[in-house]
């Protein structure tokens, strides 16, 4: 009884803050609701209505849930180890870029090209993380800058190869696209009537596996504790180097997964700005930072800020209000669960101070 | 390569570095009180979006720059609060800020303006374009002079004074001192929250007039994320400068340059190869710097 109580005010601490949250941010578009002329109420119902609370929809929502959960455990794997990877999106624009190419033009059975692509697409986006990690390691180069950078240099260049040598030049000519991938390796789809695929399945393995690393594995522990405390980290003999390359690379490699689910579930071929313009790795980034980096509260709150989207484009096409309404109320949010980070921060703080006006121990 | 074809590389090179200089002048002011102020991006981006709403409605361009640098600062003072104030983690802040704003511009694009993606309006007012008289009549500096806007030439008045307040004022030093050591500073009687707030306000408001000349010098018009990485670009430039304004003079020029290479060799290269440009000269930039500063590091200890 005891057990199931002091469950319940857990799970309670760890949810308080974002439901507050959630709410706050909700009312923050209400507002920008309210000066479009449109009832806040009326317009929650309705988005409410096409992301979670019909069958049809909830399948559109987890198929847009996908990649941005994936893209949530990316940017936790680096943001947890210290390292501030917000190049999410050109990594998993490299890794499917380089996972759709394969399955276009290699010549194999499905069950031999589809690993084969993933793993082609994985080592894409590891590498394109991986040199921003070298260039840090050689030059000392900002980590964050340099993966800022690299995502516009990585759509530029999707966008080049797409407009040119890998175009598919049998449609109109207009739209800018690969072909598409043969259907062999396509991810199988659990009904006919939806577009919710296996992608789905990968995510939540993705979510259990970094769970995994991160309590039982020594990379998992390496890695926490340099995002914890370098000066431990460095005194406990982990070779800070080896820990940033590596955790980089991966998480640039689960960026590259991202895109290969997209792509590889659901779209099937790359079309120019596909990433940029849905923006799951900010989408994700902003998960990330809502469920406080953990990887069971990323798959949720990624849920959670995929329904806003998927809703955003029902009102969209119902309302005044734009689509980007859900990325107002997607900020305020992560803002808000921010803000309380900062309360409890200024809180330990006070009682840092207290402690040593007290004479108490150093802290 | 021609004179002529040169002093128009100049001349483009010059109207691209200004509002690289601005936010990079608005980056190096936080640097120098210790804040990691990453909202730069969020803050120009804000400034173009609201010099131009104020412009169509006013019709003022004055008006316009300063609705814009007080958008600016509104924006600033969300990190000023949240950041420094209550101490939450500035990459969190930073990039939720820039988030924020940008789908806050695309929302108040369609709901005040009602339309989607970008905006232009034969309404609109350009910045007025500063044609001095007996320079402009000289051949080789006329052109590269040409078209300039006041905010173009305020920007290096700017970073000059920024410099002598930093590096020749009693104040400047006491603002210095709250980067180097805030307790230090904090025992001479320094206020150092309210100085560091105040750097990011005024970050806000450098900012802003860099976003509103971005929307209303070269173009007169507001698109969706039109500040494109300008405020990280800006971050490196300050980096590279070392947060001193003259020498940021020098490299926000650099990535000025590379902004107006990307655009000219659009005739002979694919435009989204040249678009790359200034983003890997960005991360190359940074390299080249950072090696520099680890040599001296390492020569030091």
């Amino acid at each position: 009884m005891n057990k199931i109580r002091s469950f319940v005010k857990w799970l309670g601490g760890i949810l308080l803050q974002p439901v507050i949250a959630a709410f706050l941010g909700l009312l923050v578009g209400a507002v920008f609701i309210v000066i479009s002329n449109e009832n806040p109420i009326e317009i929650y119902a309705n988005m409410f209505q096409k992301s979670f609370f019909s069958p049809y929809y909830l399948t559109q929502t987890l198929t847009r849930a996908t990649p941005i959960i994936i893209c949530g455990i990316a940017t936790a794997a680096a943001w947890r180890a210290g390292y501030i990877n917000i190049g999410v999106e050109g990594q998993m624009i490299t890794g499917a870029f380089a996972a759709t190419i394969v399955a276009i033009y290699v010549d194999l059975p499905g069950a031999i090209l589809l690993p084969l692509s993933a793993v082609v697409g994985m080592a894409a986006g590891g590498l394109y993380a991986s040199v921003v990690a070298v260039l840090n390691l050689k030059f000392n180069s900002s980590i964050v800058i340099c993966t800022l950078m690299m995502n516009y240099v990585a759509n530029y260049v999707a966008s080049y190869l797409v407009s040119y040598p890998f175009k598919d030049e049998s449609g109109d000519g207009l739209s800018l696209m690969t072909r598409t991938i043969p259907e062999s390796v396509h991810f199988i789809r659990f009904s006919s009537s939806n577009t919710l695929n296996f992608g789905i399945v990968v995510a939540v393995v993705i979510v259990a596996l970094f769970y995994f690393m991160g309590k039982k594995t020594v990379f998992g522990y390496e890695s926490k504790m340099t995002g914890l405390n370098p000066d431990f980290a460095r005194y406990g003999g982990i070779f800070e180097r080896r820990v940033m390359l590596k955790t980089l690379a991966l998480s640039g490699a689960i960026a590259g997964i991202a895109g290969i689910c997209e792509i590889f579930g659901y779209k099937y071929r790359y079309t120019d700005n596909m990433f940029t313009s849905a923006s799951y790795a900010w989408t994700g980034l902003m998960a990330a930072l809502i469920a406080d980096l953990h990887p069971v509260g990323v798959l949720f709150s990624s849920v959670f800020l995929a329904g806003l989207q998927v809703g955003g484009q029902a009102i969209q096409r119902s309302s005044t209000i734009p689509l980007q309404m859900a990325t107002v109320i997607q900020s305020s949010i992560t803002l808000f669960v921010s803000a309380k980070l900062g309360i409890k921060f200024l809180k330990s703080n006070r009682l840092k101070k207290k402690r040593r006006e007290q004479g108490g121990g150093s802290l | 390569m021609n004179m002529n074809m040169l002093a128009v590389i100049i001349n483009s090179t010059i109207r691209s570095t200004t509002p690289v200089l601005l936010a990079a002048l608005g980056s190096a002011i936080c640097s120098q009180v210790g804040v990691f102020n990453i909202a730069l991006e969020g803050q120009i981006l804000i400034g173009s979006f609201v010099a131009i709403v104020a412009n169509y409605f006013t019709g003022n361009v004055y008006i316009a720059v300063l609705c814009g640098m007080a958008a600016g600062v509104l924006v600033a003072s969300l990190v000023a609060v949240l950041q420094v104030k209550y101490k939450a983690a500035d990459m969190v802040i930073g990039t939720s800020v820039n988030l924020l704003v940008s789908g806050l511009t695309s929302v108040l694009l369609s709901t005040i303006l009602g339309v989607k993606g970008s905006f232009s309006s034969p309404d609109l007012k350009s910045l007025p374009k500063i044609n001095i008289p007996v320079i402009s009549q000289i051949p080789f500096l006329g052109r590269v002079l040409e078209q300039l806007t006041f905010i173009d030439y305020l920007s290096y008045v700017l970073a000059v004074a920024m410099f002598i307040y930093l590096y020749r004022t009693v104040q400047g030093f006491h603002v210095q001192s709250v980067g180097k050591n805030k307790e230090a500073a904090g025992s001479l009687g320094i206020k150092t929250l309210q100085v560091q707030m105040l750097a990011v306000l005024v970050s806000g408001a450098l900012c802003g007039l860099g976003g509103a000349v971005l929307s209303m010098g070269q173009v007169t018009l507001f698109s969706e994320g039109m500040s494109s990485g300008r405020g990280y670009i800006a971050m490196a430039s300050a980096s590279m400068g070392q947060n001193q304004p003259l020498i940021i003079i020098g490299s926000s020029l650099f990535f000025g340059l590379c902004q107006a290479a990307g655009v000219s060799l659009q005739n002979m290269i694919p435009s989204q190869l040249t678009l790359t440009i200034p983003y890997i000269a960005t991360v190359v930039a940074l390299s080249a710097f950072g090696s520099k500063k680890l040599r001296r590091n390492g020569g030091k200890s």
